[in-house]
């Protein structure tokens, strides 16, 4: 069992710059995600009220 | 006679805690009392502060017994350590978050993760002055301004860390309307301040429905160390926006949630005890956690400054401070500094998109972290 990253200064730059290049693409992956997400309105729309009438 | 009632009396305070009382007892009774008086006559986080305060002074009383096993405040720190308060905190948030900011302008999503450079600069920094690779991360992660996220980082890399931790980041998000404003204005132009924004598209309530569940696949796919949180933000979320369990929604935004800021408050007070809280490492983690707010700030305001070389619609590069996840104070700084330039300019809409994309930010940072840093079989 042992760490992926060693604990040195070096250790701790490499974390740094893989953490933040990692999060720049998945963040730009999600926000792909949320541009995408207008496309579920072509499955037509939801009656706010009716579900509103029908809570439980 | 007066031999035995030496010794009555020496059995009797050895039953007290008054023997062990030190002078670090009394220094955290007065920051307990500080805090109380800061949450009752300032009304910095009262919610927090109040509990935190009063259990760090009863934790700082030798003798208590609600710190030991057995103990009320003891069961309520072994919730965060087991990691079942944080994921309820995010629970509660979720059904108190309309996401509709963040869905209608995915552009805005990439300031999230602009904003976290803060974090690298505090884990750089706490290394290089003798942290270990764990408590750096740890450290780090106060950049983020995720106050749940911060303790369940902490507690897996570096729980003997957790109340120095928490305490930073909880104090520098109640301060967050003064350190942020004047890193904002050094980075900006009054000219970038008065950019007006264009009012973006209304979010459909299908799309509001889809976007936690999507969401919620996507993260444990994907960040399985933090999927907990994320999972239990978009569950919340999706309680809130189906409309059809409002009574579930509001006990998850208003009983559930206050039931579990009791049990935070009281766990990360309850750590704050003399002997491990008042050492050089905690000045250090204050001054390192401050900086890392800071950076963040300008990371954020450089990151939208940098997205306007592409745009041909501007924006307002204050939303850049706003990427920092502390929801919704961020976004409310920046709404605050762009009205001082102009009182008819309101941003906190569109703040609130970078601001909800910087609690994913932290979470994918704390969720790559804690990957890389906890030992593999």
């Amino acid at each position: 069992m042992s760490p992926v990253v060693p604990d040195t200064v070096e250790g701790a730059l490499l974390l740094s710059l893989i953490d933040f290049v990692l999060s720049i693409v998945m963040i730009s992956g999600i926000g792909f995600v949320l541009a995408l997400l207008p496309l579920v309105n072509r499955l037509g729309g939801v009656d706010e009220e009716s579900l509103r009438k029908g809570e439980h | 006679m007066l031999d035995t009632l030496t010794t009555f009396f020496s059995a009797l305070e050895a039953q007290t805690g008054l023997s062990h009382f030190w002078w670090g007892n009394a220094v955290m009774i007065a920051i307990g009392a500080v805090m109380i008086y800061l949450g009752v006559a300032k009304r910095y986080e009262p919610l927090l502060l109040i509990g935190i305060g009063f259990a760090c002074i009863v934790s700082n009383v030798p003798g208590s017994d609600l710190i030991q096993p057995g103990g009320l405040f003891y069961y309520a720190y072994k919730g965060v350590a087991l990691l079942i308060v944080p994921p309820l905190i995010f629970f509660g948030v979720g059904a108190m978050t309309d996401f509709g900011p963040m869905i209608a302008n995915p552009k805005l999503v990439i300031l999230g993760a602009a904003a976290h450079l803060g974090i690298f600069v505090a884990l750089i920094g706490a290394k290089l002055i003798g942290f270990t690779i764990n408590e750096a991360g740890a450290i780090g992660i106060i950049g983020g301004a995720d106050g749940p996220m911060a303790i369940f980082t902490t507690v897996q890399l570096a729980p003997h860390l957790l109340p120095q931790i928490s305490v930073a980041a909880y104090s520098y998000m109640a301060l967050m309307p003064l350190i942020q404003p004047p890193v904002m204005r050094l980075l900006t132009t009054k000219e970038e301040r008065l950019i007006e924004m264009r009012q973006t598209r209304r979010v459909s309530r299908l799309e509001k429905m889809t976007f936690p569940i999507i969401i919620a696949i996507v993260v444990n796919l994907f960040f399985p160390p933090v999927a907990p949180l994320i999972t239990m933000l978009m569950l919340g979320n999706l309680f809130k926006e189906v409309l059809v369990i409002d009574r579930l929604a509001k006990t998850a935004a208003n009983e559930v949630m206050n039931v579990i800021i009791i049990i935070l408050t009281l766990a990360i007070g309850s750590t704050m005890q003399a002997d491990s809280f008042l050492t050089f490492k905690t000045i250090e983690i204050v001054v390192l956690g401050l900086v890392a707010f800071m950076v963040g700030t300008g990371s954020g305001v450089i990151g939208a400054k940098l997205m306007n070389l592409f745009l041909k619609e501007k924006i307002n590069p204050l939303l850049g401070s706003a990427g920092i996840a502390s929801v919704p104070i961020a976004a409310r700084v920046a709404h605050m500094v762009a009205l001082e330039e102009n009182p008819q300019n309101f941003l906190i809409y569109h703040a609130m998109g970078p601001n909800l994309a910087g609690v994913f930010g932290t979470a994918i940072s704390g969720g790559i972290m804690l990957a890389l840093l906890l030992p593999h079989g």
